[in-house]
């Protein structure tokens, strides 16, 4: 009798506890949170903003969801919101994604977001321009910038004593030392694709109308054979590094001794003690490209106004003072001049310090329109390969 | 299940095996040949379903050069793989001591550690100021102002060779070990040397199984993707699963990115058939014999 008492006590003593878990959870409320991005992302959703989220209000809980890097795991949210759109499902799974630029595109071409911005009490800090239009799309209202990453040129001073200050520049600079720039290519990474983005700039002087205005014409390829002929003669005294990190690599190794970076990659790698604190960073003339990744909510999203008090506080300037611009070395997603005050000197410093926000503000450049950046990309296959 | 079974078709019942092949068929015909034949169909399909070999011809004008380069590299490696494996699975059938015992223990260490882990090795160890480029400057054989560059068909060759060997050796070196030592004892007294023993007597009885090795690594280099991705990820040539990843990232251009795999499935589905017919052949004599 006494054997059988045993394992039906813990039967009770599970079943109990599973009701009482229940219970919690149902008390509890759900924000599905999903992310596209590196693995970063995914530590930023459940390391930083659902513990952070949580204990500012007690009962929500944040699920985060990961999709995987680029502009891949940015296809698959909209592949999940698009799959929804079209079984009429009339309340999303999804309450909070977090996107790339050319995810806005598609998904404002099939009507998957709802506004929201101008609600939020964020709002008002917000000034970048790409929360207006982005690659071309005018998505003012249905997106706010979690931070803005940025390209730049990183050298290595024992080196380069006198970085070149423009695209025109570094091509001598390269006939001179050869060997001794790299970048990825189109194919391993968006570093080298920014890079070429900003030759195409460079050499063409139209970065308004394909960023910018457009609108697309087809006789603009075709005038870029030559852009891109000279970028064959370039690449042949350079070398193609192994991806984002193989350039960061390479320069550490002391490979290479100038490369195209993301900015707050090559801050990482120097925080984690991954790269020579000598190294530098430039931005010539005309600029590069840099992104934002986006908050969004689907249009169907089940709370919004949970969703919006979500991305309130991740965008408000502790928590982007804090966990942006301290802990993972993005610019800010909001305007810079509201976090005066919640980011020590020093770390305004380093980061401000090679490439000022004046800088920024000229030479931090947007990637070309949907249409520009896709023919640019296939012309460098044709011409400069 | 049991309905389906008992319904008659016309006046003839339906034979028993139907209903018991129809959930292993059904899964087949679901997750291999319907994505396999979609993925064909829609390498001829642009913009909003027209069909047109715009695919193709895009194929043709951007990529034959990958293709080429794919091509070569798989062929290079499939015929390395198999020379250096047979070598080795030789070495561990005739010798069986301990050091042998040790060496193919230590042999089968590659197949358990993935491509992902062998591309981030490969990548630190060739790189120009790499672990094997530092080496051979300290023993003066390489100038690190000129180092080897091998982020290319050589370092590519090297990593494959280093995955796929110790797979293809476990695979042929169990034929080895099938054949019984009263052949090689045999060929031996009628005073056959070393060289001949192999390529006269083992290899000719172990064919099935190098044959299978070899096919099979074929096919994984040929879909490999990290290893090129991170070691020659953006240089060109390279290969064609790098270019698939390119044209669905960038562009979601699913319609080239199938035109792409279809060339793989081709070079695929060649020594697939190479291998069947074989195996048909060998099931005849069998049989006949």
């Amino acid at each position: 009798m006494k054997k059988r008492s045993i394992p039906i006590a813990f039967l009770l003593v599970f079943v109990f506890g599973l009701l009482a878990v229940q219970g919690a959870v149902a008390q509890r409320s759900r924000l599905i949170f999903m992310t596209a991005g590196d693995v970063n992302m995914l530590a930023l959703g459940q390391n930083v903003f659902a513990p952070g989220f949580t204990a500012e209000n007690p009962g929500v809980q944040i699920i985060t969801i990961h999709t995987g890097p680029g502009n891949a795991g940015s296809q698959t949210i909209f592949e999940k919101l698009l799959a929804e759109k079209k079984a009429n499902r009339t309340v999303s799974d999804v309450d909070v994604a977090l996107v790339h630029e050319i995810f806005m595109k598609w998904a404002m071409d099939e009507d998957l977001l709802q506004p929201y911005a101008q609600k939020t009490n964020t709002w008002k800090y917000v000034t970048s321009p790409f929360a207006k239009t982005t690659l071309g799309v005018n998505v003012e209202g249905y997106a706010m910038p979690l931070f803005q990453s940025q390209t730049a040129i990183a050298y290595n001073p024992d080196y380069v004593k006198n970085p070149p200050k423009s695209y025109a520049e570094l091509k001598e600079w390269v006939k001179k030392n050869p060997g001794k720039f790299g970048y990825n290519g189109i194919k391993g990474g968006a570093s080298g694709v920014a890079f070429v983005m900003g030759w195409v700039y460079a050499e063409t002087g139209k970065y308004q109308k394909y960023a910018v205005t457009g609108p697309f014409e087809k006789s603009e390829v075709n005038s870029w054979e030559p852009v891109f002929k000279d970028l064959k003669e370039f690449n042949k005294n350079i070398v193609i590094t192994a991806g984002n990190v193989g350039t960061l690599d390479a320069l550490n190794r002391g490979e290479i001794w100038m490369g195209p970076v993301w900015v707050d990659m090559f801050f990482t790698f120097m925080n984690d003690g991954k790269m020579d604190p000598k190294t530098k960073l430039a931005l010539p003339e005309p600029g590069m490209p840099g992104q934002p990744m986006f908050f969004v909510i689907p249009k169907n999203a089940p709370n919004p106004d949970l969703s919006r008090k979500f991305i309130e506080y991740v965008t408000s300037p502790k928590v982007q003072a804090d966990e942006i611009v301290r802990r993972f070395n993005w610019y800010p997603g909001i305007d810079g001049s509201a976090l005066k005050g919640s980011i020590p000197q020093d770390i305004y410093d380093k980061i401000y310090h090679d490439v000022t926000p004046a800088d920024l503000q000229k030479k931090g450049l947007a990637f070309p329109l949907a249409d520009y950046y896709s023919a640019i990309l296939e012309a460098y296959e044709r011409w400069a390969q | 299940m049991t309905s389906v079974g008992s319904r008659s078709l016309g006046e003839r019942k339906l034979p028993p095996y139907i209903p018991l092949l129809f959930p292993a068929v059904a899964f087949m015909v679901l997750m291999y040949i319907w994505p396999f034949v979609s993925s064909v169909l829609q390498s001829f399909l642009v913009g909003k379903g027209q069909p047109s070999l715009a695919n193709y011809v895009k194929v043709w004008e951007l990529y034959r050069k990958d293709i080429v380069f794919t091509f070569g590299i798989t062929l290079f490696n499939t015929a390395l793989t198999g020379v250096v494996a047979v070598i080795f699975s030789v070495y561990f059938r005739i010798r069986q001591n301990r050091i042998s015992a040790l060496l193919s223990a230590i042999f089968k260490l590659p197949i358990f550690i993935p491509f992902v882990v062998v591309s981030q090795m490969m990548n630190s160890f060739l790189a120009p100021h790499g672990l094997l480029n530092t080496a051979l400057a300290q023993l003066g054989i390489v100038n690190l102002e000129k180092p080897l560059q091998l982020f290319n068909f050589a370092g590519l060759s090297f990593g494959f060779a280093w995955k796929q060997i110790p797979f293809a050796v476990l695979i042929i070196h169990g034929g080895f070990q099938m054949i019984d030592n009263s052949y090689i004892e045999a060929a031996r007294s009628v005073g056959a040397k070393m060289p001949s023993i192999i390529l006269r007597v083992l290899v000719p009885m172990n064919k099935s199984s190098i044959i299978v090795a070899l096919v099979l690594v074929y096919s994984q280099i040929i879909g490999t993707f990290t290893l090129p991705y991170m070691l020659i990820g953006g240089k060109v040539p390279t290969t064609i699963t790098v270019d698939i990843a390119h044209r669905v990232n960038y562009f979601r251009d699913f319609g080239v990115a199938n035109a792409l795999g279809v060339c793989s499935y081709i070079m695929v589905l060649f020594t697939a058939a190479y291998y069947l017919r074989s195996k048909i052949r060998e099931a005849r004599q069998e049989v006949s014999g």
